[in-house]
């Protein structure tokens, strides 16, 4: 229940007409602070959706796979440069941003990561590495603007702190390998 | 059961996923926003507004003016140093491609500057001597009133944000204006020779339709 309060929190303080200004001001904080933070809302949620509707998580998203698929859906779909363009100039999609990626995106995260193995585990982890390194690739090679709201340093800096992102999965990932035992598990018993 | 239930789970997000990538990219055309931009503007074709321009050589006059000849337009400005000038100098390269006989005639073109402030007369003529353009059938006009240049920056989708050095990151296209002063294409600029026999069809056949 704290966890959930915590989530609705933030996800009133991310509403907040100033901090959504200033978090899409900026290329940066729109792409990697603003979206993985509703994200976060999702994964705070999701202890307490579990505990209230039980049998929806097991029925539908029984070996997690679909939850998986849902989410990676979700991120590739926000890494589109149309979409965090289109975010800022219709308002349709800007309400199914905040509507995504906790409800489409978080929730299913937290709910799939437990019930995959860990071959499922490594693949969606290979996956968004090498998702992270296209993106940067895209975002620092192209010489022209690809969201038309930004400008093309800010383009730039989005595309290093892509690699960035890419480049700390993978230390995580690979010190996964080497280190053993290790578990993502969370306490569901607060 | 369960087992059923998470396959169906997985068939409809993956069909969700399908339907919302369809939708969100124009049935898979457009990842960017410009390219779902160009992608309208070629379906509406909006009409030239009524602006008046001022070019290199201090003439004032309206759009207008080129009524009854195809008008290849770009949007710049001159102290560009990035984007602008790659355009420019590819639009040269157009205008090198087409057949002497339809340049002045049924083809005109029009290099319209986004900052009135710095891009007066006398820069207009500088800027037209780097790039070769004669003034007359390449000309390169700036729009002084401010208004009018922002309802054609905005009828034509062209997005132009200042940073603070002075200078604009803006997108950039070849626009092309029919003789009724509609645009009827919006191309890319880096594809010079496409956009050159796109060009010379177009005049091919309007030379076709008049004889």
């Amino acid at each position: 229940m704290k966890q959930a309060i915590y989530g609705l929190i933030l996800y009133l303080f991310l509403m907040l007409p100033p901090v959504i200004a200033l978090s899409e001001s900026i290329m940066v904080v729109h792409m990697h602070m603003q979206m993985p933070l509703l994200v976060i809302v999702g994964l705070l949620f999701t202890p307490y959706l579990k505990r209230r509707f039980p049998s929806f998580f097991e029925n539908w998203n029984h070996n997690g796979v679909p939850g998986i698929v849902l989410f990676m859906i979700i991120i590739i779909y926000w890494m589109i440069p149309r979409t965090m363009d289109e975010a800022l100039t219709i308002p349709t999609i800007e309400i199914f941003k905040f509507i995504s990626l906790p409800i489409l995106a978080g929730i299913p995260l937290r709910d799939s990561w437990n019930k995959l193995n860990n071959l499922r585990k490594n693949i969606i982890f290979i996956s968004l590495i090498l998702l992270s390194g296209i993106m940067a690739w895209l975002y620092i090679a192209t010489p022209t603007q690809l969201c038309n709201n930004y400008l093309l340093a800010e383009q730039k800096a989005l595309g290093w702190t892509f690699l960035l992102t890419g480049l700390c999965l993978f230390i995580y990932f690979v010190q996964n390998l080497f280190i053993k035992g290790y578990s993502l598990e969370e306490s569901e018993n607060e | 059961m369960i087992k059923n239930k998470n396959t169906i789970s997985l068939c409809i997000v993956i069909l969700f996923g399908f339907i919302l990538f369809f939708m969100g990219t124009d049935g898979f055309q457009a990842f960017t926003a410009e390219s779902a931009r160009t992608l309208k503007l070629v379906e509406e074709q909006p009409v030239f507004p009524e602006v008046t321009l001022e070019d290199s050589k201090g003439n004032i006059y309206p759009f207008s003016e080129f009524k009854g000849k195809y008008v290849m337009i770009t949007f710049v400005y001159t102290t560009c140093t990035t984007v602008c000038p790659e355009l420019e100098m590819n639009l040269f390269n157009v205008y090198n491609q087409v057949p002497e006989k339809y340049i002045g005639e049924d083809l005109v073109f029009l290099s319209i500057s986004f900052d009135p402030e710095r891009d007066d007369v006398e820069t207009l003529e500088k800027y037209r001597h780097f790039f070769g353009s004669d003034g007359e059938t390449w000309r390169m006009a700036r729009v002084p009133n401010v208004q009018e240049l922002q309802s054609l920056l905005d009828e034509f989708g062209v997005i132009v944000i200042p940073d603070k050095q002075g200078n604009f990151t803006h997108n950039s296209a070849f626009y092309l204006v029919n003789p009724q002063g509609t645009l009827i294409d919006v191309m890319d600029y880096q594809k010079v020779d496409e956009a050159a026999s796109k060009l010379l069809s177009i005049l091919k056949r309007e030379e076709g339709d008049t004889e």
